[in-house]
């Protein structure tokens, strides 16, 4: 069969959304079937440029290529699912989320002028659109799955993703926390730096880059954090298992996130997971006490969390082990199988 | 963004001002909402747009029109029928010919001749014979300039559509208030309740007739009635003539709570409703949320209630027999009424929740102030790449770009 995965790119960015496609691409490739990577590169800003370059996924023709057709669209994240296709499933990353619940946040993007607005509700009409015609739509997790629901009333099949192939291996529950993530405000890094100046005996290594990084690093400098808090930047596979391997605990707050894939990441390493209350897609998987451990989200008591894991290193071990398990049940097998067979049926 | 809020609201009487007061505090979560006093016909400075709400009533709604037709905005036509409100806007001040306009509008020559019939009394006023026939609508609609129009059902959006109107329309459920705890009034027997204003579409006499034959199945019913009746209605006389006397209970005007305490004794409600003038009933919504089962005229908005909600009685030479039965078998099933009533309570909090429909609001009023602006930026940064890759206006390929926005609905 010949598939188009559909993804957009951020020029020089790449993160979970870019990993998963590509690895989609392998598998179905291992498994015999003609696949490519179609990407558009994506900005959303300013003002309307969201809707005109969402509207370049509009314009493509991907019924046949080179005079072959394309048997099936697999659609990621907005907005590579506004593409015209009789057979497009989507595979939902994340809906444009400045336009829902980061909305009238400070991680939002639209303020309250009328032009604004209405961009907003264009985007919200769009989606409507682009996944109404969508012949299947999945979600890779509980959290976008709900989203989708309450904000279009949109339902999808949950149906998450194994995490990118490393040398996932546990050497040891060393004495350092890591963090694996785009350095944006989403995120919410200054949040164990916080927590790293509220227990001396903390450090981290904060693998990853962004456009926050420049103030994370003036924060950590503020806060004295000067050799307890390192920025790796963004490390080879090699290296990221190695850190993986080597550390005492996984931290992963972000606010409200779609599914993201580091904590299974984190749990193949036999890694504990510490999270937040508001993290929505980890706690899928972060059970406190069982997998990990979830906090609410301030410094204190992440930094008594991560303190916490540092006295009961037998404890990371069993909470690490215990979310292996889980992290094994995921399989591209089990993911690719449910995609072509309600892609093609 | 900062609207303008056009609407009676208490003290005044009436089915829109509870309508304003319910969802003002509920859109107010939503948008930057100013109300404004009654008479006012400016909106404020900054205003982005005026919101003005529409009903039959001259004497409720004509400083709201003579606003809307200064600045035009976004209307919640909350009735379609509305002769009675523009013969008073027009006829009522003298200007006849703003009234043969609406006429001619509405009804083509043939309009206007009438139109001058009722001016030179040969024809009886038509806002009391036949509003349904010639609604003038479009005296209204055309003040919009197209901003757009927001309906209670998919009926009114039929008509709406049908009269010629080109800018938007968003249909929004009439929201459902939340039932307060309040104890039932204190009126024995089996209690069949028509709550609301009297007025001729009511159906009142066939409810009369109807429930003649009832007592002769269930002699301790009664019927209760509550609201301000219509003029000339001879409400009294025919409950007189009937031997009504000793099962009606009748109660005029009453407050909110009075209402709501009404209602919740009644055992089963009846909101009849013909001619239809495309209007929604705060009367049925009001049962719904309450949960009790409802019998309602098989017209309008009241046809698009679900099946299983709501009892459905079409107004047509059977109507009396069919209201009857229905009644018959709510007084005589409790099972029926309690499978009903649990649909109805349902259909209240799905899709008349508060919430829900002050969301859709607020998407419309966001879409009206903003979305022209909007299509317009997005047309011209496709407009600008297509130039600059040389496709002429009038081509296939820009004809496929336009084809590709509608469908999209992003530049139209």
């Amino acid at each position: 069969m010949r598939i188009a995965v559909c993804a957009p790119q951020v020029p020089f960015t790449r993160g979970g959304a870019e990993i998963l496609a590509e690895r989609l691409v392998v598998e179905l490739r291992a498994r015999d079937h003609d696949t490519d990577l179609v990407t558009v590169p994506f900005k959303w800003y300013p003002g309307t440029r969201v809707l005109s370059q969402a509207f370049l996924w509009r314009l493509l023709d991907l019924e046949e290529s080179d005079g072959r057709p394309i048997d099936l669209v697999i659609a990621t994240k907005f907005p590579s699912y506004a593409v015209r296709h009789p057979r497009k499933i989507v595979w939902l990353l994340h809906q444009f989320r400045q336009a829902y619940d980061l909305d009238r946040t400070e991680l939002g993007q639209f303020d309250e002028s009328p032009v604004d607005r209405a961009t907003r509700r264009a985007v919200h009409r769009l989606d409507r659109i682009a996944l109404g015609e969508a012949r299947a739509i999945f979600a890779t997790s509980r959290n976008v799955a709900g989203r989708l629901e309450r904000t279009l009333g949109i339902h999808a099949e949950v149906l998450p993703h194994p995490p990118q192939e490393l040398d996932y291996r546990c050497d040891d529950y060393g004495d350092f926390v890591l963090s694996v993530n785009r350095l944006d405000r989403a995120k919410r890094i200054d949040l164990l730096l916080d927590a790293l100046a509220a227990d001396e005996r903390l450090h981290v290594v904060i693998a990853g880059d962004g456009p926050d990084r420049e103030r994370l690093e003036e924060h950590a400098r503020v806060r004295g954090l000067d050799g307890r808090a390192v920025f790796a930047g963004r490390v080879d596979g090699d290296d990221l298992a190695d850190l993986y391997a080597r550390c005492l605990a996984v931290y992963y707050a972000p606010v409200d996130e779609d599914f993201g894939m580091v904590p299974y990441e984190a749990f193949l390493a036999e890694k504990p997971v510490v999270t937040t209350t508001d993290a929505g897609g980890p706690l899928d998987v972060v059970a406190d006490r069982r997998t990990g451990l979830v906090c609410p989200p301030d410094a204190d008591a992440i930094a008594a969390a991560c303190g916490w894991l540092l006295e009961h290193r037998d404890d990371a071990r069993v909470y690490g082990q215990a979310g292996k398990a889980l992290a094994e049940q995921l399989s591209w097998e089990r993911a690719i199988e449910r995609l072509l067979a309600v892609g093609t049926g | 963004m900062k609207v303008a809020y056009f609407s009676p609201l208490p003290p005044e009487t009436s089915g829109v001002a509870d309508y304003s007061a319910l969802l003002v505090p509920a859109l107010r979560r939503h948008v930057e909402l100013e109300v404004m006093p009654r008479g006012r016909r400016r909106p404020p400075r900054g205003t982005d747009l005026c919101l003005y709400h529409v009903g039959n009533d001259p004497e409720a709604h004509g400083w709201i029109v003579e606003a809307l037709r200064r600045w035009p905005g976004v209307v919640v036509l909350h009735e379609f029928v509305l002769h009675h409100l523009v013969s008073g806007l027009t006829l009522g001040r003298r200007d006849v010919a703003a009234y043969l306009g609406a006429m001619e509008r509405e009804a083509g020559v043939v309009g206007r001749l009438l139109g001058l019939g009722v001016v030179d009394g040969c024809v009886p006023p038509l806002w009391e014979s036949r509003p349904e026939d010639f609604p003038l609508a479009g005296f209204v609609l055309d003040a919009t300039q197209s901003r757009g129009v927001v309906v209670h059902s998919r009926y009114a959006e039929q008509r709406v559509v049908e009269a010629g109107y080109e800018g938007p329309v968003w249909r929004i459920p009439h929201p459902a208030w939340p039932p307060p705890a309040v104890q039932p009034a204190a009126i024995p027997g089996p209690l069949v309740g028509c709550l609301g204003n009297l007025n001729a579409s009511k159906r009142i006499p066939q409810v009369l007739d109807a429930f003649v034959r009832i007592r002769e199945r269930h002699p301790d019913a009664r019927l209760l009635l509550v609201g301000a009746a219509a003029p000339l209605s001879d409400l009294d006389a025919r409950v007189d003539a009937l031997g009504l006397d000793a099962a009606v209970v009748r109660e005029g005007y009453v407050d909110e709570m009075r209402f709501w305490s009404l209602m919740a004794a009644c055992d089963v409600c009846v909101s009849l409703r013909a001619p239809t003038m495309g209007e929604t009933s705060g009367s049925a919504v009001r049962a719904l949320s309450l949960g009790k089962p409802l019998v309602v005229s098989d017209v309008g908005w009241f046809s698009e209630l679900p099946d299983d909600a709501v009892v459905k009685i079409p107004a047509d030479e059977r109507e009396v027999a069919r209201l009857a039965a229905a009644l018959d078998l709510l007084l005589t099933r409790e099972d029926v009424r309690t499978a009903l009533g649990q649909q109805a309570r349902e259909h209240a909090r799905t899709e008349h929740d508060l919430e829900r429909v002050a969301e859709h609001y607020a998407a419309a009023l966001e879409e009206a102030a903003g979305g022209p602006a909007v299509r317009e930026a997005v047309l011209a940064d496709v407009a600008l790449a297509a130039a600059d890759s040389g496709v002429e206006p009038g081509s296939p390929e820009a004809a496929e770009l336009g084809a590709r926005l509608r469908e999209a609905r992003i530049g139209e």
